[in-house]
């Protein structure tokens, strides 16, 4: 079983590029869970069709931590991929962040992680605030952080932070980060960027995931792209990350770099004057 | 794994194999387990470890946690039952606790935190606890008391509580916020000890309730974290000089209250500060924070709110701090100082001339809460001893200060350990040859080891009765608080037949 993660700025296209990349895993005959971790709980949308489940956490609250069944919060979407939403507390109260932590604990506790799993990814929302987002990364239970970014300044600033928190676990908990996923926003000299800033923390470009309507147009009808239009040159391209992701060999220990050359990196390549 | 030993017939396994308990019971030499030491002699540790301010672990902490010190001040106030907003051990301990040190129960509410109300928020807790508590308590104030929990995930306790209010108004009518008061204390334990607790519901208590209204000839006295005993003498003094006094958590009427049968139902002891006295420390003469952390916060808001003078420490728990506490009561309220009270003071000092030859140049390690053990520093220096080592487990400015002057003062070098723990110390007083330790219950096993006998001062003395009807402060509390050391010279540093002279 692979465990992995994927974080990134917070909008940047980690649920759409997680969710068509189990989904293309899943018609490569891989067996799959899929569990966000968001308050938003809208991680695994487009695999469910659209349909809402409920979170480990809004059952929890209902029927108390002694009582959260496993079928009660993990459903079976798209290709046979199990999805779980950890869920959270409304906008403002309570801890995400613990949140978090009490639902992989308890799907831990209620047998969720079964030997028949060939991936289990976890779809952590924007950055890494405090130790509960911190939590897949925790005790090894992801091996594997894949960071989303775009060309621009923002993006590759959180990815830079988010190899901070990883290069601190890899020492504690033996997690690498497997590479960067490029989910372009079309911006100039945006794969030549991303290829440097890859290298220049220690990493490597998995795959550069061109900007496609046929995105939004799938995500309208609450389907993966993979499902949506497997035909489609963009269903092609998330299949070429699906497979990088399994030969993934490359997994290292990030090597952050400081605001300073991340500015100067910005300079090289244009994107910044 | 050893078996353990015990000195009667019976081992474990024995009792554990007994298809049941006999009749007569097992009775207690039979079960009385010996303690091994775990190793044969005294083994110093790695020096490297000794010092608290090389480790990032208090090791054998002298402090409590500071919930606790907002949940004492609660307890002094009349009808006032404390709320923890947090898990239950929160409200268990500090109620064991202060079982253990007054022998009184005490009812603490708690928002009873389980796993889902840390990711939640506890709004719904808080809610429902206070409605309870109302319904069946009917208490005057709820004193809502934050822990680290509800801290860290960042509970909005006003907004919370607003909630709770709207609630109860329209479930029993608007009246109901007249019957039942509300005060919030923020105490993350992360960010102080017990000491800033009792500090921050001081300043909360007379943030809610104190009310400008017709000056008046009252003082206020905010004692800190004293004994019933002790806040007895203060009350004595008053008295005494004819001074009408407004004693701020009041806890020698809650925490040893007579045992009686109970007036009305639900049961409330007669005692502690009412909260029209909270209303009316807004006009008196002055305001006196006996204990510098434990309490200036408020004296300090009721100065700078109220135009109040503070006057703030020191404890008055030797002659000198007593002399100073009484002179500014005679100067604030103008009132003479009584010939009773000058007899008092005659006695003491009498007392400690008699005894001088048992106690001068002995040495003397001190630890404590940092009033209480600056306070109980200088009285030791009256008596001719020297302080060779004090702690303070809580670290203090004042206390700092306030041990520097004595030292240039009285001439000696004491080593300092200002919000250090009880590890450092030890190992401190072990290497030095220390004739006497004054300090809690903390400082048992250390004085036992390092066979130093211990006088208890201070809080929590939990394993001896009594010490919390006793005073320590005003020449009263001197004189008893000096037989108690100088006995405790005579029992352990002279020959049976050396103590009659």
């Amino acid at each position: 079983m692979r465990q992995v993660a994927i974080y990134g700025k917070g909008g940047i296209g980690k649920s759409t590029t997680t969710q068509n990349l189990t989904a293309a895993l899943s018609t490569m005959g891989k067996h799959i869970l899929q569990i966000g971790c968001d308050p938003k709980a809208d991680s695994t949308r487009m695999l469910m069709g659209g349909r809402r489940q409920a979170s480990v956490l809004d059952t929890l609250r209902e029927v108390g931590t002694d009582n959260v069944k496993l079928e009660d919060v993990m459903q079976v979407g798209f290709g046979g991929i199990k999805c779980v939403e950890a869920g959270g507390p409304e906008p403002g109260v309570g801890c995400a962040g613990r949140g978090i932590i009490t639902a992989i604990n308890l799907l831990e506790e209620d047998g969720a992680y079964t030997d028949d799993l060939d991936f289990v990814f976890y779809d952590v929302l924007g950055d890494v605030v405090c130790g509960g987002f911190a939590m897949p990364m925790r005790e090894g239970k992801a091996k594997e952080i894949y960071l989303v970014a775009s060309g621009e300044m923002m993006a590759l600033y959180a990815a830079n932070n988010i190899s901070k928190a990883i290069a601190k676990f890899a020492q504690q908990s033996g997690i690498r980060l497997g590479g960067m996923i490029c989910n372009s926003r079309n911006v100039e000299n945006e794969l030549e960027l991303l290829t440097a800033f890859s290298k220049a923390i220690g990493t490597h470009l998995v795959h550069f995931i061109p900007r496609d309507k046929i995105v939004q147009r799938a995500e309208i009808s609450k389907k993966t792209v993979v499902e949506y239009d497997p035909e489609s040159n963009q269903a092609k391209e998330y299949l070429k990350l699906a497979k990088n992701v399994i030969e993934n060999g490359n997994f290292s220990i990030p090597t952050p770099i400081t605001y300073e050359e991340l500015e100067k990196l910005m300079i090289d390549f244009g994107v910044m004057e | 794994m050893e078996r353990i030993k015990l000195n009667g017939r019976l081992t474990v396994e024995d009792i554990n194999s007994l298809p049941e308990i006999p009749v007569e019971g097992i009775n207690y030499e039979q079960i009385y387990i010996e303690k091994e030491p775990l190793c044969p002699e005294y083994v110093p540790p790695d020096e490297t470890i000794i010092s608290s301010a090389k480790r990032s672990v208090v090791i054998d902490p002298c402090r409590l946690c500071m919930p606790f010190g907002a949940l004492w001040a609660s307890v002094g106030v009349h009808k006032c039952i404390p709320f923890v907003q947090g898990a239950q051990g929160c409200a268990t301990y500090p109620r064991y606790t202060f079982c253990r040190v007054f022998r009184e129960p005490v009812s603490i509410a708690t928002a009873s935190f389980h796993e889902d109300t840390a990711v939640f928020g506890g709004q719904k807790n808080l809610v429902e606890g206070i409605r309870n508590l109302i319904c069946r308590y009917q208490p005057d104030i709820i004193s809502i008391v934050t822990v680290c929990s509800s801290e860290i995930i960042g509970d909005d306790m006003q907004g919370c509580l607003d909630e709770a209010k709207r609630q109860l108004e329209e479930e029993f009518g608007p009246e109901i916020l007249d019957r039942v008061k509300f005060v919030i204390t923020n105490t993350p334990s992360f960010a102080g000890s017990h000491v800033e607790g009792y500090n921050r519901a001081a300043k909360s208590f007379l943030q809610a309730f104190a009310r400008q209204r017709s000056p008046s000839d009252k003082v206020n006295i905010i004692p800190g974290m004293i004994t019933p005993g002790d806040i007895r003498e203060v009350k004595h003094i008053l008295r005494l000089m004819g001074i009408e006094g407004i004693i701020l958590f009041d806890i020698s009427g809650t925490l040893d209250c007579p045992l009686r049968l109970p007036q009305s139902m639900p049961y409330y002891p007669k005692g502690g500060t009412k909260l029209a006295e909270i209303a009316d420390m807004a006009n008196s003469l002055a305001t006196f924070a006996l204990s510098p952390d434990e309490g200036s916060a408020g004296a300090t808001y009721l100065e700078k709110r109220f135009k109040i003078p503070a006057i703030i420490g020191p404890l008055p728990l030797d002659v000198h701090n007593t002399d100073r506490l009484v002179r500014k009561l005679a100067e604030v309220t103008g009132k003479p100082i009584p010939e009773e009270l000058k007899d008092e003071r005659g006695i003491l000092l009498d007392a400690m001339a008699d005894t001088f030859h048992y106690t001068m140049m002995r040495r003397v390690a001190v630890c404590g809460d940092p009033d209480i053990v600056a306070a109980a520093t200088r009285f030791v220096c009256e008596l001719g001893m020297e302080p060779v080592a004090i702690l303070s487990g809580t670290q203090s400015k004042v206390f700092e200060q306030e041990l520097k002057e004595m030292a240039e003062e009285y001439n000696f070098k004491p080593t300092i350990f200002n919000g250090g723990d009880m590890f450092e110390w030890e190992d401190f007083i072990k290497r030095e040859k220390i004739d006497l330790i004054l300090g809690n219950s903390k400082a048992v096993n250390i004085s036992k080891e390092a066979g130093i006998p211990l006088v208890r001062i201070g809080f929590p003395i939990y394993d001896r009765v009594g010490y919390q009807r006793r005073a320590n402060i005003g020449y009263r509390g001197g004189e008893y608080l000096l037989d108690l050391i100088v006995n405790t010279i005579l029992d352990s540093k002279f020959p049976d037949d050396r103590v009659h002279q």
